[in-house]
């Protein structure tokens, strides 16, 4: 009983606190892109605009709810979930903290440690591809077609890469969990640098990165929505809440896309050098992983923003150019080294 | 029609797309921390290019072509007569005109012989160019710097004489009055006086021919209408 | 119309067969990356473009019969609704073209004005250009850090002559008004905000692989192509034509500016890009030099030519074009001697350029044919007129 309690507690948890990360997404990414962009950007709702997105939930919500003539209305309905589903599930494996010791008894920060957390990652990645696919193709658009066909392919390919970036820190870590590769990033790393994947796979990192974007379809990988070539891509038609299903599943994906490169290559809950355990107490030390963990996520929350308002888009064409040619072999590449050096070091 | 082939030549550092990315972002991070900077400074305006609209206002220019004002002398005496000649050199053609002979008593009220009985600026039609206040030889008609137009009604976009002249107390209450047009010099230093007559002047001076013109037209009509 | 007509013509609309394994695409009218209001009919295989073709009218609006009903003064204020980025050299183009058919001499301090604030709005148009490049190619930011410095050559005009967008500026045979005051320390403050601006979008934009990637190759054009379908302006010396009427048939007095001609190599969006780019850098120059000459006028020197009340051209024909920044931007006026021109036909650059869109974009894929109409700069206004 207390188990599921417990379990019960943690998924709410999560959940709310992730629904809330991608809310303030929203207001960050717009505020941050006026900051750039040298103008105010949202500040007239709430202190410093931050009531923002609540305003922007209500209008979605009060909105009216189109199905255009012709659409497929169950697969147009079923499109927004199919693509929020998964970037919230996959949570489920991320470990956000080390643990708390409440009466000698270990409550582990994360849903639920699985030992192929790397494959329900991987799997639960390529099902948001679902969404996308279906809503364009749903529509009965052509620019959602066209979109729904430019996601599709993006995301296929650069499943590959991801996969083989993963790989490699499974070569590197031998396991597939993604607690223990977090474990495993404590203390330093020949002597100088702090034990952080991003150390020992620089080349796997810069792969995954890139892979993410592509997944989270962020400038420079926005093709699916590009506004000025295909209008909005697969949610051209979309209108009310699905639409807001759509964009606020994409800012979800990018919290937990933050939250695995975090995980993977930078440490998750260790801060540098300083081991928090030992001067801590359980339950501040468990609250002090949960803060440092998500500082570190935000970081690379603020990279995607960062990112989008300063480079142009590229091409569909150079995209799967970047992915097969480039990417993959890179990819491939680095498993081999990878492998070499675990060999003749082992 | 054969397209030229374009050959992309990439330096090593161009090939591989990091050291740009890497430029363009201290770029943008520069400008954001300078824009956080100033969004933490006191009142309204705090981000140089941007004016909080509405209670922070951007200055308007004081020659500004915005909504239109019928102009008093220094007695308060209206100085339209009536004439006519906004209207006809009105491109858009939104300016209508009714004149009259100035009534028994009024004199006061009306700084010509003759004054605008109905005067109409449709303002869904008006291009803002200009051209009447420049072409009126008394100063009358003069473009002033209200540019909040929106209205509900087709009634809201037409000005009137009563909102002409509130345009203009308007205007001299917050001390917006445009200053005078000043005549530009014309070639021909010879010609020069007769030349002046063609750009605008200020209200200063009347031009006795169009006054005698536009009267003779209005006791005209008058009769007419009797 | 009956609802299984609707969805008929919906089916025909929507699906492929009628154009064989082909799928017809409308782009535009109303579309985020088409400039105005217009509208390209593409029949694409997947990506690619097998043909596109453009069709225009959408805003078209009868300049040109106006122009038989309004007399000389007042078309001007239509010549501003041409080209609406830079309206202030479709203002003097039109303004000479009637002092030509006159006779009239203009003043050199009214030229050096005119030259002054056609080289600003040249700046203007240029930097709504390379923006929305920018806009469309997912480059959202510079065209925020351009459009700042284009505010403020607007300001310039508001104080200049009371209108921002649609300037009326000057009139046949001078002008209306004198430089203001304080443009010196505008200029000045103007002129380093541009150059940070262009120097910043360089940063972002031009060496950056994506850019490039997207930019260099895409919807390239041989010089003879651009010479046989009309090119004029920024689009024909992107192709490596050598051609500005500012030096070759220099009209005002351009010929007295030391300044040079940026050309292109393969008429690629991204020679255009460039082009434009170092254009601005060249009208910079332009407007220093005209202003030293401005500052040497004496104050009391004329602006405007001696001209009759009511213009009114002797019977003829006359054309003159200057070099908008588009291209050449002509008016051809008839004149019957009366009042109002007999008849009007403007040559709008935009026009010309955009009948090659097609051609242009044959073979390349969606993304780049947005890239390309960005490139030329057509603007609805002027192309429908």
């Amino acid at each position: 009983m207390g188990e599921i309690l417990i379990a019960l507690i943690k998924v709410v948890f999560i959940w709310v606190w992730v629904l809330l990360c991608a809310v303030v997404m929203t207001w960050v990414e717009r505020r941050g892109a006026a900051m750039i962009q040298d103008r105010p950007g949202p500040n007239r709702a709430g202190p410093f605009g931050l009531l923002q997105p609540l305003a922007d939930g209500i209008k979605l919500f009060t909105k009216e709810d189109i199905v255009p003539a012709k659409a497929k209305k169950i697969l147009f309905m079923l499109g927004p979930l199919l693509f929020s589903f998964p970037a919230f599930s996959t949570f489920a494996v991320v470990p956000f903290g080390d643990k708390f010791v409440i009466d000698g008894k270990e409550i582990l920060l994360q849903v639920s440690n699985v030992n192929i957390g790397f494959l329900y990652i991987v799997a639960l990645g390529s099902m948001a591809v679902y969404g996308i696919i279906l809503g364009g193709w749903a529509s009965n658009n052509k620019y959602s077609i066209l979109g729904g066909l430019r996601s599709t392919a993006q995301l296929v390919s650069y499943e590959v890469p991801w996969g083989l970036a993963l790989l490699a820190i499974a070569l590197v870590y031998g396991t597939f969990s993604l607690r223990d590769i977090a474990l495993a990033q404590s203390g330093t790393f020949l002597g100088v640098l702090p034990n952080w994947g991003v150390f020992k796979q620089p080349l796997g990192f810069i792969l995954f990165m890139v892979a993410a974007y592509a997944e989270a379809n962020r400038v420079p990988f926005d093709l699916p929505e590009a506004e000025s070539e295909i209008v909005s891509g697969y949610h051209t038609e979309y209108g009310s809440m699905r639409l807001g299903l759509y964009l606020f599943g994409e800012y979800v994906n990018i919290v937990t896309l933050s939250s695995l490169i975090t995980t993977f290559y930078f440490g998750a809950w260790h801060l540098p050098y300083i081991d928090m355990s030992a001067f801590l107490g359980p339950i501040s030390y468990g609250i002090a992983s949960f803060i440092v963990f998500f500082l570190k996520v935000a970081f690379f929350l603020w990279l995607f923003v960062w990112v989008r308002w300063t480079v142009p888009r590229f091409r569909y064409d150079q995209v799967m150019t970047l992915g097969w040619r480039e990417l993959i072999p890179l990819g491939l590449f680095n498993i081999f080294v990878t492998a070499l050096v675990i060999q003749l070091t082992a | 029609m054969a397209k030229p082939e374009v050959q992309k030549n990439y330096s090593l550092k161009d090939s591989i797309y990091l050291v740009e990315l890497l430029k363009g972002l201290v770029l943008t991070w520069k400008h954001f921390i300078f824009n956080i900077g100033a969004s933490f400074r006191k009142g309204p305006h705090t981000i140089p290019t941007t004016w909080q609209y509405p209670e922070d206002r951007r200055p308007i220019s004081p020659i500004f072509r915005g909504e239109h004002m019928m102009m008093l002398d220094e007695t308060g005496r209206e100085l339209c007569v009536g004439c006519g000649m906004c209207a006809k050199v009105c491109p858009a053609k939104c300016i209508t005109v009714d004149n009259s002979k100035v009534p028994e008593g009024q004199e006061d009220r009306y700084a010509g012989k003759t004054y605008s009985k109905n005067f109409n600026i449709d303002l869904l039609r008006c291009i803002f160019c200009g051209f009447c206040e420049e072409a009126c030889p008394k100063g009358a008609i003069v473009l002033g710097q209200g540019y909040e137009l929106a209205a509900y009604t087709h009634e809201g976009c037409q000005l009137g004489k009563d909102r002409l002249l509130e345009n203009y107390k308007k205007a001299k209450a917050s001390g917006t009055l445009k200053p005078a047009l000043k005549p530009v010099p014309v070639a021909g230093a010879a010609q020069k006086a007769e030349a002046t007559s063609a750009v605008p002047e200020g209200a200063s001076k009347a031009k006795p021919e169009v006054t005698k013109k536009v009267l003779k037209k209005a006791e005209k009509k008058a009769g007419e209408g009797e | 119309m009956h609802n299984s007509e609707l969805s008929e013509s919906f089916d025909e609309m929507t699906s492929g067969h009628s154009t064989g394994d082909y799928v017809k695409i409308n782009i535009g009218p109303s579309h985020p990356a088409m400039h105005g209001t217009l509208r390209v009919v593409a029949l694409t295989d997947g990506e690619s473009i097998v043909s596109a073709d453009p069709e225009i009218g959408y805003l078209h609006r009868g300049v040109e019969k106006l122009g038989e009903n309004l007399n000389y003064t007042q078309f001007i204020p239509v010549t501003d609704r041409l080209n609406y980025c830079s309206a202030i050299c479709n203002n003097v183009s039109y303004e000479m073209a009637v002092e030509k058919l006159m006779g009239i001499e203009v003043p050199e301090k009214a030229q050096l004005v005119r030259i002054i604030m056609m080289e600003l709005a040249r700046i203007a148009d240029h930097e709504v250009l390379v923006g929305i490049l920018g806009v469309d190619l997912g480059a959202f930011t510079p065209f925020f850090y351009l459009i700042i410095q284009r505010e403020e050559i607007y300001e310039i005009f508001e104080w200049y002559n009371g209108a921002r967008l649609t300037n009326t500026f000057g009139r046949i045979g001078g002008l209306v008004a004198d430089l203001p005051s304080d443009f010196e320390t505008r200029w000045q403050k103007l002129r380093d905000g541009i150059r940070n601006a262009n120097d910043e979008t360089d940063k972002l934009l031009t060496h950056n692989r994506i850019w490039t990637d997207r930019t260099i190759g895409v919807a390239a054009f041989s010089p003879k192509d651009a010479l046989d379908w009309g090119f004029t302006g920024p689009c024909l010396r992107a192709c490596g034509v050598k051609r500005d009427l500012r030096k070759d048939e220099p009209y005002s007095l351009y010929s007295r500016f030391d300044f040079d001609v940026p050309v292109g190599k393969h008429g690629d969006v991204f020679d255009r890009y460039m082009i434009r780019m170092e254009e601005m850098e060249e009208s910079i120059k332009i407007i220093d030099q005209a202003f030293k000459m401005y500052k040497e006028m004496p104050a009391d020197a004329p602006l405007i030519a001696k001209v009759p009340k009511t213009i009114k051209p002797p019977a003829g024909d006359v054309y003159h074009a200057i070099e908008a920044p588009n291209g050449e931007l002509g008016f051809f006026i008839r004149s019957d001697g009366s009042d109002k021109p007999y008849r009007l036909k403007i040559r709008p650059p935009c026009y010309m350029v955009y009948q090659a869109f097609g051609e242009m974009v044959k073979g390349e894929m969606i993304a780049d044919m947005i890239a390309c109409l960005s490139s030329l700069n057509v603007i609805a206004g002027e192309l429908d007129r």
